[in-house]
């Protein structure tokens, strides 16, 4: 294991080394020392960067890959075997079997399909509030972000608490104020993931709300103005001035938010454990990888997974920009 | 230009051979010896603020300075283990991975068969077999009839009752008694107290820990009832369940539950505080919890004072079994082909003396059949759950796969509730278990 990683690292430290070299060669040619030590810096300082993206993104990416087509168990890094394609062919028939990776991909799906609009929604609704210019917009502002900066693991404890089944539950104690019994929300099939929804939107869509706000700052508020004089209602203006306006926004805050809930995991494994009415795709490979071992296994799923996310990000991103 | 080209070449140079060093020191007999000492490292599951930790550590200090003559040098390194994947687990794993196990490593009892087929452990069957009759028998670690682990100290669990609620329910100290007596209770007088405590608790009878199905507690604490029922969980080596988790016994133990469920009795909602405010009669618990009730000044037990503990009821035509198992000391099958500064250092770990240190430190019940011997008096909780180790004890399957059951079984508590039909929904997760356990 040691001497493949050393082994890809040389050939992408000769892949690099190439690089600057050929660089500085082109820049020799035009004869300016100006260029070639403008060259020689910048390569200098990218150095650290592409060292740490190979070491932390490029090399588990590029592990990920291999183990899909291997038979590798966590604890028997030394007994790896090549088996080409057996694991896509066990994952496939698993989905047809209508196993626990069906219900996985069928969770992320209802997951994303909630999450998604909702997560959007909020976020330009918070935008919208927080655009408008009244005194105190700032403390909003810094409200509506504060979920962002706290760990995912903080807040899924907090909505724990919020969510506890006892009696004394928060949210219980304000069901029993009205005379309906405690319920357990994170527990019932029906409700569980309805929660991970609003939190994961709640916890995420502050970062979009930011995104948001700065597109609307770039639309020219004389368009707002001359919509206003030709009698246009605030309806109007928002459909016509503001959604074209931020366009390119939802472009990026769909395909991000896409990716991000595709990848969910922290808050059911945290909520609810590794139950079927919860388990995701992330936490199915999380839990096959690490906890049951099988990395092979694990790494297919990966494999899949990310072709199936680039391919709906390349739809997606055509049919917006189209639009 | 010249200048700058071969600082850059310079720079590649030592880059590719500084990228070459992790594998070349990778290779070499690392932590063989130190300042002429010969060195045994091992790792302990918990940290050193710990009074668990605080104990190792006293004994990796008076080994060395035993062994200091020989020329013998323990080397302890602490990572706490923590609920999930643990930072134990994944060190472990990464070691295993480079080639650096520790010379001897803590493990949860239920992981011996999994790391010993993957060769993680060492089968240290020959190393112990003068002293294996010094434990208590089920905490012992085997697989495949070989031993690979000897206990760090044994747990159990049982029913920590409010002795006011079982009073004012009507339920006298003679009857109480009587459970706890040569026969465990059965399902019956269980369900009969229960019952009764129905009407003067606040929220329910038992908190049977339904709620805790996110790690191994749930488990820990629950298995036994299928033994109890007369049921199993796998085959006897371990990769087979079907047949056997959906089995009729197995399914009257989960049966059982839903007993409990439907009857009110206990329920997903209980709070973890709901016994020691005395809003609930009975607890299920392990021993850790004796020594949270005795120093702990909690509402419903001023003092330490006021509660009992019972042990775990079974089915009449069942045969008694409780909770037993807890982190045990293994050898690894690391690159150190001389196993005996590790054979001296694991000896040394599960000697009287260091069971003795390790036990005042936790409070837990020693392993050791000589540190328990007129140690806890007649009647008290420590001497119930030793009793019970030693006639009902069972430990939980041996099996390769135990992560794969562990996780099931949290799923069918967690959804026993709302299944209308146990078997058929056991079936179910057998089929599921048996296609992943089969890949190991």
């Amino acid at each position: 294991m040691t001497k493949l990683t050393v082994l890809i690292f040389a050939v992408m430290a000769a892949v690099f080394l190439g690089v600057v070299a050929y660089d500085l060669a082109r820049a020799k040619k035009t004869h300016t020392q100006f260029h070639i030590k403008h060259c020689a810096v910048g390569f200098l300082m990218i150095g650290p960067a592409v060292v740490l993206s190979f070491v932390f993104i490029m090399l588990p990416i590029l592990f990920s890959l291999g183990y899909a087509f291997t038979d590798y168990q966590l604890l028997t890094p030394d007994k790896v075997k090549f088996i080409g394609f057996d694991n896509i062919a066990d994952i496939f028939k698993e989905i047809f079997s209508g196993g626990e990776l069906l219900t996985a991909i069928k969770n992320t799906a209802i997951f994303v399909v909630c999450v998604v609009p909702l997560q959007i929604i909020m976020a330009l609704g918070l935008a919208l509030f927080c655009s408008r210019k009244v005194r105190g917009a700032a403390i909003f502002k810094v409200c509506f972000f504060a979920p962002v900066v706290i760990s995912l693991t903080v807040t899924s404890y907090l909505w724990l608490t919020i969510l506890d089944p006892a009696e004394t539950g928060l949210f219980n104690s304000l069901l029993g104020a009205f005379g309906i019994p405690p319920q357990d929300f994170l527990r019932d099939p029906d409700t569980a993931m309805l929660w991970i929804v609003l939190l994961s939107a709640w916890q995420g869509c502050g970062y979009q709300m930011l995104i948001f706000l700065s597109g609307l700052t770039n639309i020219r508020s004389d368009l707002y103005e001359a919509a206003r004089l030709d009698g246009a209602n605030a309806w109007k203006r928002f459909v016509n001035i503001t959604v074209p306006g931020l366009k390119s926004s939802v472009l990026y805050i769909t395909i991000t938010v896409f990716i991000g809930a595709c990848r969910i995991m922290v808050q059911p494994m945290l909520m609810t454990g590794y139950q079927e009415h919860t388990v995701t795709l992330s936490y199915f490979m999380y839990k096959q990888g690490y906890d049951f071992g099988f990395v092979g296994k694990s790494s297919a799923v990966a494999l899949l997974m990310t072709i199936f996310i680039g391919l709906i990000t390349f739809i997606q991103k055509k049919v917006l920009s189209e639009k | 230009m010249n200048k700058i080209l071969k600082i850059i070449g310079a720079v590649a140079c030592v880059a590719v051979v500084a990228s070459g060093i992790p594998a070349w020191v990778s290779g070499a007999e690392d932590g063989e010896s130190s300042g002429g000492n010969t060195v045994v490292s091992v790792m302990f599951h918990v940290s050193t603020s710990s009074k668990e930790g605080q104990a190792y550590k006293k004994r990796i200090d008076a080994f060395n300075e035993h062994y200091k003559e020989q020329k013998i040098k323990a080397q302890a390194t602490y990572i706490p283990r923590t609920s999930g994947s643990s930072a134990n687990e994944t060190a472990l794993t990464a070691m295993k991975s480079e080639g650096t196990l520790p010379d001897i490593i803590t493990f949860d009892s239920p992981k011996c068969s999994y790391y010993a087929s993957k060769d993680i452990l060492y089968n240290i069957t020959n190393m112990v077999s003068d002293v294996k009759d010094e434990f208590i028998a089920s905490s012992i670690n085997y697989y495949e009839d070989k031993i690979y682990g000897l206990p760090v100290q044994e747990s159990s669990a049982g029913f920590y009752y409010n002795k006011n609620l079982f009073r004012q329910a009507g339920i006298s100290d003679k009857e109480i008694s009587e459970y706890g007596d040569e026969t465990p209770w059965t399902y019956t007088e269980f369900l009969s107290v229960c019952e009764r405590l129905s009407s003067v608790c606040s929220t329910s009878a038992v908190d049977m820990r339904f709620k805790a199905t996110t790690d191994e507690t749930a488990p820990y604490l629950l298995y036994p009832f299928v033994y109890a029922s007369g049921g199993e969980f796998c085959s006897k080596d371990g990769n087979t369940v079907t047949g056997f988790f959906d089995s009729d016994e197995t399914a009257s133990a989960f049966g059982f539950f839903k007993t409990l469920l439907d009857k009110k009795y206990s329920s997903y909602t209980v709070d973890a505080n709901d016994f020691y405010n005395g809003k609930v009669g009975m607890f299920l618990s392990s021993g850790w919890t004796i020594p949270d009730l005795r120093n702990k000044n909690y509402t419903a037990f001023p003092g330490g004072e006021g509660w009992g503990l019972l042990p775990y009821p079974y089915e009449a035509e069942g045969k008694a079994a409780s909770a037993t198992g807890s982190w045990s000391f293994g050898i690894t099958d690391n690159h150190h082909k001389d196993k005996t500064a590790a054979r001296m250092l694991l000896r040394w770990l599960v000697t009287d003396e260091s069971s003795q240190v390790i036990t005042e430190h936790t409070g837990m019940i020693s392993a050791k059949k000589a540190v328990n011997e007129g140690r806890y008096a007649d009647g008290s909780p420590e001497a119930m759950l030793l009793k019970q180790l030693a006639t009902t004890g069972k430990s939980r399957p041996a099996m390769v796969g135990y992560a794969v059951l562990s996780t099931t079984f949290n799923q069918v508590i967690n959804d026993l509730e709302k299944s209308s039909d146990i078997k058929s929904f056991l079936t179910e997760k057998a089929r599921t278990m048996q296609a992943t356990i089969k890949d190991y």
